[in-house]
């Protein structure tokens, strides 16, 4: 419980301070933290426009894909603190979850008919598809490592103090960093500010949204990026702490987390469209080395 | 803390199969020469101590300097373009390059010799055969000179490999290869792309007495 409650909390604070760090680095003058926040109110008050050439799947799609989110959220352990839910081998489900998600904006943005939203919609399914084995290989190492398959099990039985455990953290961070950015469509993979349709990837296909599925597309977003936090963040806090020192660096990661995501974008330029796939299996690549350490550490493969 | 500067070579492996840029060539060889110092230092205290000085220094200097250095000007006095493209498209190189690290790693758990260190073996054996792949797939002599560092510094690793002892005259005339290579191939680069206004090594087929 204590878990779902702070990813909830943070997932309010995520985007803004992501905003917030833009705007100082920009020197422009910083909205309140809040203001994404406010945004979504005012979103829920309005009401939602959907074209005439839309089916049933456009109206269900943005409940459906927060749903899953949300659902995602309950098997994530925080340190110590159990999810919601947790059962053997439920980081497949976590990613099948994200993944029906996923699939139900693709074809929402596909029943609209519009050849930019098709168009985003097929960018997007490819960079899931490509992110996905990097993932996997993540989280098949870590069970391999602590010869568990649920999540919980998999975080509490984490041995911190082993040899060569910081290169699997340090490793495994970069990459569910860049699996976050890639999930969430942010800065090398598609730029959310871009005004261009032709270069646009999420952003696209949420074009024929509004109002109240607005809302909760926006809100769906904060949750993964909060996800991808928490799983970060169990990496680094170790179960033998207390449970307010626990909480604490768990909203300390979450923090840096989403200011890393502010500096990452003021700096750093999009990458071509074109080079997007080469780029995300890079990160696949790296994620074969952490399973290769993991081989190393456990003596599966023993080098003298 | 080997391990560390092993897993680290190997992930510079993996960054020179994503790169398509000639300044990060250089760069990452520049790093590779640090991490070789790394390994060096790490691992190399039974020897000694003016060879263990002689071999940091070298690695420190030579392969994560001058070379580098050198490289950085023979890239600019032949107006490089900032992106060689490459015959193989560069996601089969991801995929060609972890293959690669798979099958090194996996072959020496096969292997479990007790007269070779494995683990300077495995990125030894994967940076040789990576080397030869970096040369086969680049179309400019620009990079086959870093294809062939990066076999170079595989053969360093080669040699911590057999026995963790570095004779001196080995390990000079490694050094005077490295050296003599560059430079020779670096003058040899830049009369080429005087003569050819380009370094591409199609244009070496109309070389004529």
């Amino acid at each position: 419980m204590i878990s779902l409650l702070l990813i909830l909390i943070s997932s309010l604070f995520f985007v803004g301070i992501i905003v917030k760090v833009k705007a100082k680095i920009a020197a422009r003058k910083m909205p309140p933290v809040l203001q994404p926040v406010y945004d979504v109110i005012r979103l829920f008050k309005k009401g939602a426009v959907y074209s005439q050439t839309t089916s049933v799947i456009f109206k269900i799609a943005p409940l459906v894909y927060f749903s899953s989110v949300f659902l995602a959220v309950l098997f994530i352990p925080i340190g110590s603190n159990e999810g919601l839910l947790s059962f053997e081998g439920d980081f497949v489900f976590f990613a099948y979850l994200l993944g029906i998600g996923k699939f139900m904006t693709i074809i929402s943005a596909m029943d609209t008919g519009s050849g930019f939203e098709g168009m985003g919609a097929n960018r997007e399914a490819l960079y899931s598809m490509l992110a996905e084995p990097a993932f996997f290989i993540i989280a098949g190492s870590m069970a391999l490592f602590t010869d568990n398959i649920s999540f919980h099990d998999l975080f509490l039985h984490l041995k911190q103090d082993a040899d060569l455990y910081y290169i699997i953290g340090i490793a495994s961070t970069y990459v569910l960093v860049y699996i976050a950015m890639v999930e969430n469509s942010r800065m090398p993979i598609d730029d959310p500010k871009t005004h261009l349709e032709l270069t646009m990837v999420h952003e696209v296909m949420i074009l024929d949204n509004s109002g109240f599925d607005l809302g909760l597309i926006h809100i769906a977003t904060w949750l993964k990026f909060s996800i991808y936090g928490a799983l970060i963040s169990n990496f680094i806090i170790s179960n033998s702490w207390n449970l307010y020192w626990q909480i604490a660096v768990f909203l300390g990661i979450q923090f840096a987390f989403s200011t890393i995501v502010g500096i990452l974008e003021s700096f750093r330029a999009r990458n071509k469209i074109e080079k997007n796939p080469q780029w995300i299996i890079m990160l696949s690549a790296i994620s074969i080395v952490v399973f290769l350490t993991v081989l190393i550490i456990t003596q599966k493969i023993i080098l003298n | 803390m080997t391990y560390l500067f092993i897993i680290l070579y190997t992930i510079t492996l993996i960054y020179f199969a994503l790169s398509e840029r000639v300044k990060k060539f250089v760069w990452l060889l520049s790093i590779q020469g640090f991490i070789l110092f790394g390994i060096a230092f790490f691992s190399l205290h039974k020897i000694k101590i003016f060879d263990f000085i002689f071999i940091l220094a070298e690695t420190i200097l030579v392969k994560s300097l001058i070379v580098p250095w050198f490289l950085n000007k023979v890239r600019k006095h032949n107006h490089l373009k900032r992106v060689q493209e490459t015959s193989v498209p560069v996601s089969y190189s991801l995929i060609i390059v972890v293959m690669i690290l798979l099958f090194s790693f996996l072959f020496n758990n096969f292997l479990n010799s007790n007269y070779i260190h494995t683990k300077y073996f495995t990125v030894s054996f994967a940076s040789i055969l990576f080397g030869i792949y970096f040369i086969i797939i680049h179309k400019n002599i620009f990079s086959h000179v870093v294809g062939y560092l990066i076999i170079e510094n595989g053969t360093f690793l080669l040699s911590l490999a057999v026995g963790s002892v570095m004779p001196m005259m080995v390990n000079l005339a490694i050094l005077l290869d490295i050296l003599m290579g560059v430079l020779v191939l670096g003058v040899f680069i830049n009369r080429i792309g005087d003569a050819f206004e380009s370094t591409k090594i199609d244009k070496l087929s109309k070389l004529k007495d």
